[in-house]
């Protein structure tokens, strides 16, 4: 597998609820996976303990025959090559749009770094707009700066957090498919949170559900479908029905 | 925490340093309680301690009861009711501040005696040959006016802002409920900006105890005064540490009942915006009258002291030598330029492991070092100076094998001072780059951390450069404060060493009144011209 994670277990400083508990998940390259829960379910958790910002209470993750963390090994945020995509994207408000994009290229040569600036660009379509700041552009774009910025060190796995809770909902439909597009022809593996079932279905290879931060369901779009028409045949299962669909 | 701690490695080991380091000192002050009283001591309890004690209280509490008085009702009007020229009152209010409180007592003390301005103009216009007893304002009535007017804005600018921020509707309910606007007064506005109003009067008893020039010019005794006269007079440190420390335990005592008396409620901010407070017009005598006070409270606390020192200084322009006031000029801005940028740096340090580091405990330690703030300078003197001697003793091996033939070499320098000057100041420019670093939050950093930078590599590419407001405005803060400073300049300079500041304060005390007004306009001119920057730069954030 590409990456795994093994059993992992969280909990946030001062709280009793574990916020992760035994959180297993396998991924094989270039599939996009979407994590799929309600606010405080976990599902954010699992981001950050992918990338390093948090640290585990303990369990195991793998990504390409590398340990990134288990009893005796954690490494640091920096050198995992793990690529997010913040919620509010983070973009460094005194950087232009190049240079945030450059940010995470400081190891490379100059040419090389024009180059790869160049190549991102094209590949979420701002071309031309090196020069702008953040503030300058509109919401879509800063996400695609951040896309950008994520994607130009090539990161083995690419992490996006609510990628379109901060846009309105006639632009949320047309990122969909710009990301999807973006995703695919990055051919980048990546996992992506969201509280919005449309979204998962429209872009994920597979979707795992998380619930009080333990996993409900994972599989393949249609299979949840198929999951809620049991239920639904089984029980009045109206109360669920309305978690998951937050339209 | 185990990760996090491992994740700062040089930070912690810096931070850690530079806590230590602006903490310690005060530690020795606390050792003087246990060491055995001698004679001046005992002489000191027996005869003198209780009148230092009681004219530091009627001190603490009459400037106390002013000042929230002024300051409170400035911000009352200010913030409720739109008068003529309310706008130029709103920021010029704050100006007072820029006058240090010893340079307004000997000016004032200029106005009101026997040849001043006041009574030379009833002498010579009118005839009127009044008792100088009425002018004499060299005493505690005096001190707690030049305390109140130059000491207010704390509690007005605090309370103001307080003020402005509440919604709108709390104070509108109130009159609809029929209550007119002196109940709307006592029985809301009072009780809700309650907090604010004890968080500027604490610091204004904080500045008073720290005061050493105001009292000392006006000859009244004090526990500020009563530690150096031991220490200078008697030659005494272990008694001026003993007042020391006793002070310093009455400044925990005030710091606790802050505590009590706030409660819970730190935090007054709620994230929902809140309307603000529709300004009510006032219309005719009411309105002059609202503009006459607010005028006549910063007549008093800067134009008539300004006016006067520009009148003395054009008197006695030429009769300092140039290149000797320039001297102090240099002095001064290094003096204040270095230790503001040293106690810049430190609280970068500081700020960056109190945020990275979790922990109750180590989320504690920063805190520490924004006591010295509360420290009176006459404490931190003596506290700097016994850990610099204790130093040099420590060191003395070494200065012999450099070959010199004296053991003070640390606590002659001017190093002394200026360590004098971060302990005392740290909180300033902490407080500043602490709220930076609030505002810019983890996320960035954390994403600088994903791209590949390291923690030293976020901090100078990410960090700092977004805090660039925080840090300049902190910088001023700091370089204003240690520019108006004068019991620990005064004290711990090295031998023939003047800043602008002792030079007033020693013209001044020479009764060469009108020589030391021109190194007090300019000390009152950067400083006056820093808050109104700290002002519009303040105001500009906020919208």
């Amino acid at each position: 597998m590409f990456v795994s994670i093994e059993n992992l277990n969280f909990s946030y400083p001062n709280t009793k609820v574990p916020a992760l508990d035994n959180f297993s998940l396998q991924i094989k390259k270039g599939e996009v996976i979407s994590i799929l829960g309600r606010s405080g379910s976990g599902k954010s958790t699992v981001l950050r303990l992918l990338a390093g910002l948090e640290k585990p209470a303990n369990g195991k993750v793998v990504i390409q025959d590398q340990v990134l963390f288990d009893d005796r090994t954690f490494v640091q945020p920096e050198k995992r090559g793990i690529g997010m995509v913040f919620q509010d994207y983070a973009l460094f408000p005194h950087l232009t749009v190049a240079d945030n994009i450059l940010f995470g290229l400081f190891r490379m040569k100059r040419a090389a770094k024009r180059i790869r600036l160049q190549e991102v660009l094209e590949l979420v379509e701002l071309q031309g707009y090196e020069k702008r700041y953040p503030h300058q552009l509109s919401g879509g774009q800063q996400q695609r700066v951040a896309i950008a910025r994520a994607l130009a060190p090539n990161p083995h796995l690419l992490l996006l957090d609510e990628p379109f809770s901060n846009l309105d909902a006639e632009l949320q439909e047309k990122i969909r498919k710009e990301l999807r597009d973006i995703l695919k022809k990055a051919n980048i593996t990546s996992i992506f949170v969201t509280h919005d079932e449309k979204d998962a279905h429209i872009l994920a290879d597979r979707i795992v559900k998380i619930k009080n931060g333990r996993t409900d369901f994972i599989g393949r779009p249609c299979d949840l479908l198929d999951v809620y028409r049991q239920e639904k045949q089984n029980i009045p299962a109206v109360s669920e029905e309305k978690e998951l669909s937050y339209t | 925490m185990q990760r996090k701690l491992a994740n700062v490695n040089i930070w912690t080991v810096s931070a850690m340093a530079i806590i230590a380091a602006l903490f310690l000192p005060n530690i020795t002050i606390v050792t003087g309680l246990f060491i055995p009283s001698n004679e001046n001591w005992e002489h000191m309890k027996e005869f003198v301690l209780w009148s230092f004690v009681k004219n530091s209280l009627i001190l603490v509490v009459a400037t106390a009861g002013a000042t929230i008085f002024i300051g409170l009702s400035l911000a009352w009007l200010i913030a409720q009711y739109q008068f003529p020229f309310r706008r130029f009152f709103k920021w010029a209010l704050i100006l007072p501040l820029s006058i240090p409180p010893f340079i307004g007592a000997y000016t004032y003390h200029g106005i009101f005696n026997y040849t001043g301005v006041i009574q030379n103009t009833l002498r010579d216009r009118f005839g009127m040959e009044l008792d100088p007893v009425y002018f004499d304002i060299m005493n505690l009535p005096g001190a707690v006016f030049i305390y109140t007017v130059f000491l207010y804005p704390y509690v007005y600018t605090i309370t103001q802002v307080f003020l402005s921020q509440q919604s709108a509707s709390l104070i509108e309910s109130t009159r609809l409920l029929g209550k007119g606007p002196w109940r709307t007064f006592f029985q809301v506005v009072l009780p809700i900006s309650r907090i604010s109003i004890i968080a500027g009067a604490s610091l204004v008893i904080l500045e008073v105890l720290n005061d050493y020039g105001v009292v000392k010019y006006y000859g009244i005794q004090t526990f500020t005064t009563a530690i150096f006269q031991s220490w200078f007079g008697l030659g005494d440190i272990e008694t001026s540490i003993k007042l020391a420390a006793s002070l310093m335990g009455f400044v925990i005592l005030i710091l606790l009942i802050e505590k009590i008396l706030r409660g819970r409620r730190q935090y007054s901010y709620s994230s929902t915006k809140v309307r603000p407070l529709p300004l009510i017009p006032l219309t005719g005598w009411k309105a002059f009258a609202a503009a006459a006070y607010c005028l006549s409270i910063l007549a008093v606390g800067f134009f008539i002291p300004v006016a006067q020192l520009i009148d003395w200084t054009i008197l006695t322009f030429g009769t300092i030598p140039l290149e000797e006031f320039m001297s102090y000029i240099r002095n001064s801005v290094f003096v204040a330029g270095f230790s503001a940028a040293t106690i810049i740096v430190f609280a970068l340090i500081v700020g960056n492991f109190a945020r990275l580091v979790q922990g109750r405990l180590a989320k504690l330690l920063p805190k520490l070092t924004v006591l010295g703030y509360s420290i009176p300078g006459a404490v931190i003197a003596v506290a700097v100076v016994t850990a610099f001697v204790a130093l040099d003793e420590f060191l003395a091996p070494l200065y012999r094998m450099a070959g010199m033939n004296t053991t003070l070499v640390l606590s002659v320098s001017i190093i002394l001072l200026i360590t004098a000057y971060i302990i005392r100041f740290f909180a300033i420019g902490y407080s500043s780059i602490e709220t930076g670093y609030d505002k810019i939050g983890t996320d960035f950093q954390d994403a600088s951390r994903l791209l590949g930078a390291g923690l030293t590599r976020t901090f100078f590419k990410v960090d700092m450069p977004m805090m660039k407001g925080a840090i300049i405005s902190g910088f001023i803060l700091v370089f204003v404060d240690v520019l108006k400073e004068i019991p620990l300049t005064l004290i711990l300079r090295p031998f023939n060493f003047d800043t602008l500041s002792t030079k007033a304060f020693q013209y001044a005390s020479d009764e060469k009144i009108m020589e030391a007004s021109q190194s007090s306009l300019l000390i009152i001119g950067i400083s006056a011209l820093a808050i109104v920057i700290f002002y519009k730069f303040l105001e500009k954030e906020m919208d």
